[in-house]
């Protein structure tokens, strides 16, 4: 239903989802179900909108320019996506190759008299200077408030120009829950690459024997889509197709650097499976309600017993599940007696940790497998998927321990990591300078280029906090020598006054 | 400016985060963005991307405080946030000076900043604003705009000028990835000519010393473009009036910017050549052991140089009289007015080696290899080919492909710097000279 629309809505309307809030872990595992009263900070921070995650999956498609339509600086943080871009391509082509991205470069006098003009212009000289199959039309705030159409341009020039023109909605104003971008690109990529393709053609080549379509007809059967993340590498993508193809399955893998002529192959598989449940709800709703393809939603694939679960769950749907316990067995068994020699130094030290909320909860379970003390968790955003993984961390959790949902606001990280003094700090990219400026030795939760996902993960995470618990002395130095800037009467006062709930001050 | 439908891969943010990285660069300065909620990541994904790895500073990323507009204030107005916004900024954090920076979103919306902004100030608070919304140009022009805002809000009217004394700009910090070296390396020189020096963005630097700007006998601006409006208006409001110079890269750019400082100062001749001397012993007396290897390895080259509008200019000029490269294509990546590109151009005219360079301006880094293949004809299969070799490419970390294409050695100098670590390197003045040299020669040797 929302895809007859030009944008997806909110996911503050359709979710529920909220950026302010404070309990603690067995409070959120009891909440199940209902709706919290999302606050609002009277103090804030800058963080990111919709717009960056948005741009860290465009991209990476191939063959693709990605046009930002709005003033000249929104989209500059692609020259740090790029690196993601240009090692994403390296590892799965064997060249690396930068991404490219344009500007319309509003001005004061497009501001005033409309944009539309200009994104014509650039639309029509994209596609005839650098032949791309797809043309991203980003648009941003300023747009969004002088009320360019840019499905409106799209649908005029789409006959004149060769590449498939695919508008992409992210005003940074209208959502707080930046998570909407997944479902701004999703939407996108549903009602220009999905839609009115001709199925044979894109399943069978020309000429095509009846043979050749029956085999291609039972490898559907067996085919799954596995959707990755922009803040998952390719090493996870391999770990995830090793145990998939353990079990028999072949796989899709999308959207990241998938080819735009292939996505509508995401139609035909037997199955989707999401790696992170906050991502992937919107398109796979979506593929199940149109085209019949089910779809699993449920753990992240970070952890031992999470990387369990999710396997279990795709191996029931296809009566695989003697085979999924054979293999379970066996890589928990090699697992746990490679982790023997590091997790003795992990006992008793106590870990925080701060990022996309399932991201967070999944290592944070995987942090207490290791032989941490969770001391506490900042979720960027709070909605239902997330909320079994609070019941599993309440489960295993010795002590009761601080969930905060924050869109980043490091001055209240500060203040928390201050009080609460952990041993570890892990963070999102671009979050981990507070706790090291506080001497905690701080390790970032995702990076393409690092495994964190499957057993490898847990494995290989292991091995860089045993690296970096060695030796710290990068972040006690900082500690010494620089201080954050924030006041000292901050350190002393509730870390959480500035949040206002529609109920009052505070949350009880 | 010519009329072009877009700007490809833009090397650089808009005037927001140029002016939020400016702010940040200022000892103990805190900028407060009006904004919506995600400029401040674009402005700190921006630098991670493209600033030689320096993300922020005291107050910099995603601990800039924020508005954080919604919706909600778009349709109401978000002056009513602003205002418990930077009451709450002063209230959390520490710092000397406040710097309230507009955006798109509340430029748009008609959110005026000055009188809430003013509220403050009445209190006894240390605060400024500037109007630096997005459309209204790009990071550079968000670092004149800051400039401006000091020069008309917090530097003192009315003080005494004090002999000897020269604030020094027109390098945009973060913009400029090697800002905190190039400063520093200018300063050091200035210095040693005997001045005393208000540089605002290093550690040597403060407020309190912005504060006494006005006391200066001369503005020098290193830069044809960044930061000479601001220059302007500096001269108009107290009276001190400026130079304006090219980035002076390498020994024969720093001669002459150390003669025309003393020049401009009346300062004794004697005394300058002195300084200039003594520099220039200590530079080829550092290079000297390098001829051997400079000689066996054969390591001249010709080069492409791309850059913006301070760095191609100064960085042709280093390549051709200093070390003796042939620069034959020079590309600035500004999109300039007529005015600019003139100033610019005119920086590549007269160079001691006599060599001419091609210059364009182009800001679509992907045509400069067609630039390239006008000026250099292709091999038609000729058996005698006076090739375009050994090359060199000195630009952007975006001039990688281009290097590639070329089969010529690579250094990233201009924004965006993606793949090399900048702490306090610089490459103004003599020993930026020797670290261009250094860089550049480790480039072509890196798999000896």
């Amino acid at each position: 239903m929302y895809f007859s629309q030009k944008e997806p809505p909110r996911r503050e309307e359709r979710l529920g989802a909220c950026i302010a809030l404070r309990d603690t872990v067995c409070g959120f595992a009891k909440k199940k179900g209902c709706r919290f009263d999302d606050g609002e900070r009277e103090f804030r921070q800058g963080s990111i909108c919709l717009m960056l995650p948005a741009l860290a999956i465009l991209n990476t498609i191939p063959d693709s320019v990605v046009l930002i339509h709005g003033a000249n600086g929104c989209g500059s943080c692609i020259h740090s996506q790029n690196a993601n871009a240009r090692s994403g391509s390296a590892q799965r082509t064997g060249k690396a190759k930068d991404a490219l991205w344009l500007s319309t470069a509003l001005n004061e006098t497009d501001v005033i008299s409309g944009g539309e003009e200009k994104l014509t212009a650039a639309i029509a000289e994209a596609d005839r200077r650098y032949r791309p199959k797809t043309i991203f039309v980003v648009s941003t705030c300023v747009p969004g408030i002088i009320g360019d159409d840019i499905d409106g341009v799209a649908a005029q020039l789409q006959e004149k120009v060769t590449a498939r023109i695919v508008p992409i909605h992210c005003q940074g104003f209208k959502t707080k829950i930046w998570a909407t971008a997944y479902d701004a690109v999703y939407h996108g990529i549903v009602r220009q690459l999905f839609e009115g393709r001709d199925e044979s053609k894109a399943s069978a080549l020309p000429g095509v024997d009846e043979s050749r379509r029956e085999v291609e007809a039972e490898r559907r059967k067996k085919t799954v889509n596995l959707m990755n993340v922009s803040s998952m590498g390719r090493v996870d993508e391999i770990e995830l197709e090793r145990l998939l193809r353990a079990l028999g399955l072949e796989v899709n893998i999308f959207p990241v650097f998938s080819e735009p002529d292939s996505m509508v192959k995401m139609t035909q598989a037997a199955l989707s499976i999401s790696t992170c449940p906050t991502h992937d709800d919107y398109i796979l709703k979506h593929l199940n309600e149109t085209y019949g393809v089910p779809y699993q939603i449920e753990h992240m694939p970070i952890g031992i017993e999470n990387t369990n679960r999710w396997l279990r769950n795709i191996a029931a749907f296809f009566h695989l599940e003697d085979a999924a316990e054979r293999i379970i067995e066996q890589e928990e068994r090699e697992l746990r007696q490679a982790l023997a020699e590091l997790t003795p130094f992990f006992a008793g030290k106590t870990v925080f940790l701060s990022a996309g909320e399932f991201r967070a909860l999944a290592t944070a379970n995987l942090l207490a497998e290791l032989g941490f003390a969770v001391r506490g968790i900042r979720s960027f955003h709070h909605d239902e998927f997330a909320e079994g993984e609070y019941a599993k961390l309440a489960r295993q959790a010795k002590d009761d321990f601080i969930i905060n949902i924050a869109n980043v606001q490091p001055f209240e990280e500060a203040n928390l990591l201050k009080r609460l003094q952990p041993d570890l700090f892990l963070g999102h990219a671009n979050g981990n300078m507070t706790a090291s400026k506080l001497g905690i030795p701080a390790h970032v939760i995702y990076n393409t280029g690092l495994s964190y996902v499957g057993y490898r993960g847990a494995y290989e995470l292991a091995r860089r906090l045993r690296r970096l618990l060695r030796n710290p002395a990068f972040h006690a130095n900082l500690a010494r020598h620089v201080r954050l800037p924030y006041r000292d009467q901050w350190y002393a006062a509730d870390p959480f006054r500035y949040i206002r709930t529609q109920g009052g001050h505070g949350h009880e | 400016m010519s009329k072009i439908a877009f700007v490809e891969r833009p090397r650089y943010t808009c005037a927001s985060g140029g002016a939020v990285a400016t702010v940040t660069a200022i000892p103990g300065a805190i900028p407060i963005l009006h904004s919506a909620q995600g400029c401040a990541g674009n402005f700190a994904w921006t630098q991670n991307g493209g600033a030689g790895l320096q993300v922020g500073g005291y107050c910099g990323s995603l601990t800039v405080p924020s508005s954080n507009v919604q919706e909600r204030d778009v349709v109401f107005g978000g002056v009513d946030r602003l205002r418990q916004q930077i009451a709450n900024t002063v209230e959390v954090m520490d710092g000397e000076l406040y710097v309230v920076l507009t955006s798109c979103v509340t430029e748009v919306i008609g959110d005026d900043a000055a009188p809430v902004v003013e509220e403050f100030r009445e209190q006894g608070t240390p605060i400024a604003f500037a109007e630096t919304a997005g459309f209204k140009g790009n990071a550079y022009t968000g670092y004149d705009l800051v400039l401006q805002s000091l020069f008309r809000q917090v530097v003192e009217r009315g003080v005494s000028k004090q002999k000897g004394k020269v604030n020094l700009w027109g390098i945009p910090p973060y913009q400029d990835v090697f800002w905190r070296g190039n400063i520093e390396e200018l300063r050091r020189l200035l210095e040693s000519l005997g001045l005393t020096v208000n540089s605002f963005f290093t550690d040597r630097d403060s407020v309190a010393a912005i504060r006494q700007a006005a006391s200066a006998e001369l503005n020098i601006v290193v830069s044809d473009v960044y930061g000479v409006q601001a220059a302007a208006l500096f001269e108009e409001r107290h009276g001190v009036p400026f130079l304006k110079t090219a980035l002076p890269v390498g020994p024969g750019a720093t001669d002459d910017f150390l003669l025309r400082v003393g020049e401009r100062l009346a300062l004794d001749r004697g005394v300058v050549d002195q300084v200039i001397r003594a520099e220039r012993r200590h530079y080829y007396r550092t290079l000297e052991p390098l001829t051997d290897c400079y000689n066996d390895m054969d390591l001249q080259r010709y080069a492409v140089v791309v850059g913006d509008g301070n760095y191609a200019p100064a960085l042709a000029r280093f390549l051709a009289d200093d070390l003796g490269w042939l620069p034959e294509l020079v590309v600035v990546t500004d999109r300039f007015n007529e005015q600019e590109q003139g100033d610019v151009a005119s920086r590549l005219q007269g160079f001691a080696s006599g060599l001419a360079p091609h210059l364009v301006f182009e800001s679509d880094g992907r045509q400069i290899i067609s630039h390239f293949n006008r000026l250099w004809p292709p091999n038609q299969n000729q058996k005698y080919y006076n090739a375009f070799s050994p090359a060199f490419v000195l630009g952007s970390s975006l001039e990688r492909e281009l290097a590639a294409t070329l089969a010529a050695g690579h250094l990233s100098v201009s924004f965006p710097v993606a793949n090399r670590a900048v702490l306090d390197r610089g490459y103004t003045g003599y020993r930026g000279g020797l670290r261009l040299t250094e860089d550049l020669l480790s480039a072509i040797v890196a798999g000896r």
